[in-house]
């Protein structure tokens, strides 16, 4: 399968099946989600100290007018990974839709969480990933409800930029041989929980990114929140 | 949108191709970026001396590729101002960033490594480590996502060993600290010191190790020996943490300043292994029959009655191996690691008049030896030679690559090591212009 039709594989595959858990290889990096041979502590028994607030700016969703993006960050327990509709890097963008699609059906079993959290994909490519085509990516999810996930994108690169730095999320465009731009983008793989006051409380990168453990920490901020000055 | 299906193929296609990464074995497993092949550059965090060149610490640059104009040389020093007790370094999770401590002021220095790593530039000077825990001598720096984990070796109260762990964003912001567990309790007697971090992700666990404090790090090596009050005043334990909680859970009595800690490599090993200081044993961290974690120490390095002092130890990708310098002997030694109840040293070499550092690239050909402990602690006139010596390892014997001699280059003295490498491909910033492009 080539990188095209690779491309077109991941457009077009319909949810559904079950994901293989894949293995965190220490020095090689990760080859899909990492294994968990643990059980996490016990949901509040421990903190999620702030690592950082969230940063300001202006987003697109479907076809409403641009929005902040605090409204995407503020007022839920908020799971955000940056994406984009091309990656076809099994261990980038693929895993963190992997991981926020085993997280969203988890967060499902949970009453205390079901109606608190929400999902937001953010593009880092606004030029190819229009809100159409970020609607397109979503697909049924984008419509789903409890929790809702948020497929959003940017109007410029200018737009994008302050946000990606503000979360100190790289991102860089491959050039190949001939030094010219290719269609991949490199970055490391980060999904961000903030608090319902948009501050960031967790970072999973590849080797973290357990689902199990996601929800637990999302459990533990719910807990925290009714004691925690926002 | 990817169904979980494709998904599992891309990760069973992606198991399959996964390719052979090159590094240093000793990075935390959060750093991305991994080197593919051969390493580009080494950098050295280098201690200035009083009247060697600007006298101040720096960070050097030199180019470590076979084939290069430059191979061998001192391509770039960046001096920070100042003495400090320049001492260990490491990398953010995404690899543009190095971030170098001093034990003497607690200065922590942010390099940009990742835009030009032949030209390193000081982007950010951290100072408020003290202020903000208490805490004396950043020493030990672990890539966490989107923060740096950072072991402590003192306390400003008395200057002592009881210290602990702080957290700081990669913007170089604090944001927590994490005492070192001290007193008996049900998890162990703990002393409170602190050295290096190890973590296991799979697991779930941390594990921190003991040195001693500023007071005894600062004092002049020969005082010191003489020092028997001092001499006690050596960490002896180390601790087993959850890693998400930051809560100790196990304190293993580990006598005689266990420093370096490497959890094996190989997939599906879950030990780690440590070298004390000061009783020259190798100890090995280890799940018993019942599943409880257990220190025993499983092999002596030289003869310990003559206090080799072991300082850095480096093992191998596959698990199956450990180098060892000894300070005090200048030796580079290498352990069979097949058996690691049993560790066995199968070949050693004098590599200089004092050795400390010891790094290796991912596939073990390639060997780096650094001269410095501490500036106090460093040997004496002829005795004290800085270097930075590079070889080649063929499985049976070393064999000298090339040398930096750092006191004739002015530099000073040479400790930590870390490699870096021109990004593969190349790769751009994130502009309208590049996305416009690659969108096509």
């Amino acid at each position: 399968m080539n990188r095209r039709q690779a491309t077109a594989a991941l457009a077009g595959a319909a949810c559904g099946g079950t994901l293989r858990a894949a293995q965190f290889e220490p020095g090689r990096g990760l080859v899909g989600l990492p294994k968990q041979d643990f059980r996490p502590p016990a949901a509040g028994s421990y903190r999620l100290p702030v690592i950082q607030q969230a940063p300001s700016g202006w987003v697109l969703e479907g076809n409403r007018w641009p929005r902040r993006l605090e409204g995407y960050t503020k007022g839920a327990l908020t799971l955000l990974s940056f994406v984009y509709t091309y990656c076809t890097d099994p261990v980038g963008c693929p895993l963190a839709y992997a991981a926020m699609l085993e997280v969203r059906d988890r967060i499902r079993q949970q009453p205390g969480l079901r109606d608190r959290a929400r999902l937001v994909s953010l593009s880092f490519d606004p030029t190819h990933d229009t809100p159409a085509a970020m609607q397109a990516y979503g697909g049924e999810h984008a419509r789903a409800r409890s929790p809702r996930w948020h497929f959003i994108t940017t109007s410029s690169i200018e737009r994008l930029s302050p946000i990606l730095q503000g979360f100190g999320q790289d991102a860089e465009v491959e050039r190949d041989d001939a030094g010219r731009p290719t269609r991949a983008i490199t970055h490391v793989l980060k999904v961000f929980l903030l608090d319902p006051a948009g501050q960031v409380r967790e970072i999973y990168s590849a080797a973290f990114l357990m689902p199990e453990v996601i929800v637990n920490d999302m459990l533990t901020l719910a807990l925290a929140s009714a004691t925690e000055a926002p | 949108m990817p169904s979980r299906k494709t998904l599992a193929l891309l990760a069973l296609a992606a198991a399959a191709l996964a390719p052979a990464f090159a590094d240093e074995t000793c990075n935390s497993p959060y750093t991305a970026r991994l080197i593919k092949g051969q390493e580009h550059f080494l950098h050295v965090w280098t201690l200035g001396v009083q009247g060697l060149g600007d006298g101040s610490d720096k960070l050097v640059t030199i180019d470590v590729m076979p084939g290069s104009k430059t191979f061998g040389k001192v391509v770039h020093q960046l001096s920070v101002g100042g003495r400090g007790e320049a001492h260990h370094m490491g990398f953010t999770d995404d690899r543009k960033h190095l971030w170098a401590g001093r034990l003497d002021d607690n200065k922590i220095f942010v390099f940009d490594v990742g835009t030009d790593p032949a030209r390193p530039k000081l982007v950010r000077t951290i100072d408020d480590l003290v202020k903000k825990t208490g805490y004396v001598g950043p020493h030990t720096f672990y890539a966490l996502p989107g923060r740096m984990l950072i072991q402590a070796l003192s306390n400003s109260k008395d200057h002592g060993g009881v210290t602990g762990m702080a957290v700081y964003n990669n913007q170089g912001r604090y944001v927590s600290r994490h005492d070192m567990p001290v007193g008996d309790s049900a998890m162990g007697k703990g002393d409170g010191y602190g050295y290096d971090i190890a973590i296991n992700p799979q697991k779930n666990l941390l594990l921190t190790s003991s040195f001693t404090g500023w007071t005894n790090y600062m004092m002049d090596m020969g005082k010191l020996i003489a020092d028997a009050e001092a001499m006690k005043r050596f960490g002896g334990t180390m601790a087993l943490w959850d890693l998400k909680a930051m809560k100790p859970q196990k304190v293993f009595q580990v006598p005689g300043a266990p420093l370096e800690i490497r959890w094996s490599l190989k997939e599906g090993d879950n030990w780690a292994i440590s070298a004390t200081a000061l009783t020259s044993k190798l100890w090995l961290i280890k799940q018993d029959a019942s599943g409880q974690w257990q220190a025993r120490d499983v092999a002596t390095i030289g003869d310990p009655a003559k206090i080799p002092l072991p300082v850095d130890i480096s093992i191998t990708a596959d698990g199956k191996g450990l180098w060892v310098n000894t300070f005090m002997d200048g030796k580079t030694r290498y352990f069979d690691l097949s058996n690691p109840e049993a560790p066995r040293q199968t070949y050693e070499k004098v590599t200089g008049k004092q050795v400390n550092m010891v790094s290796q690239s991912w596939d073990g050909k390639r060997v780096y030896i650094t001269s410095s402990l501490l500036a106090n602690w460093d040997k004496k006139g002829d005795m004290d030679e800085q270097a930075l010596r590079a070889y080649q390892w063929d499985g049976k014997a070393l064999t000298p690559v090339f040398e930096v001699d750092f006191k004739a280059e002015k530099l000073g003295r040479a400790h930590h090591m870390k490699f870096s490498a021109k990004a593969g491909g190349a790769s751009a910033a994130l502009d309208a212009g590049a996305v416009r492009v690659a969108a096509r």
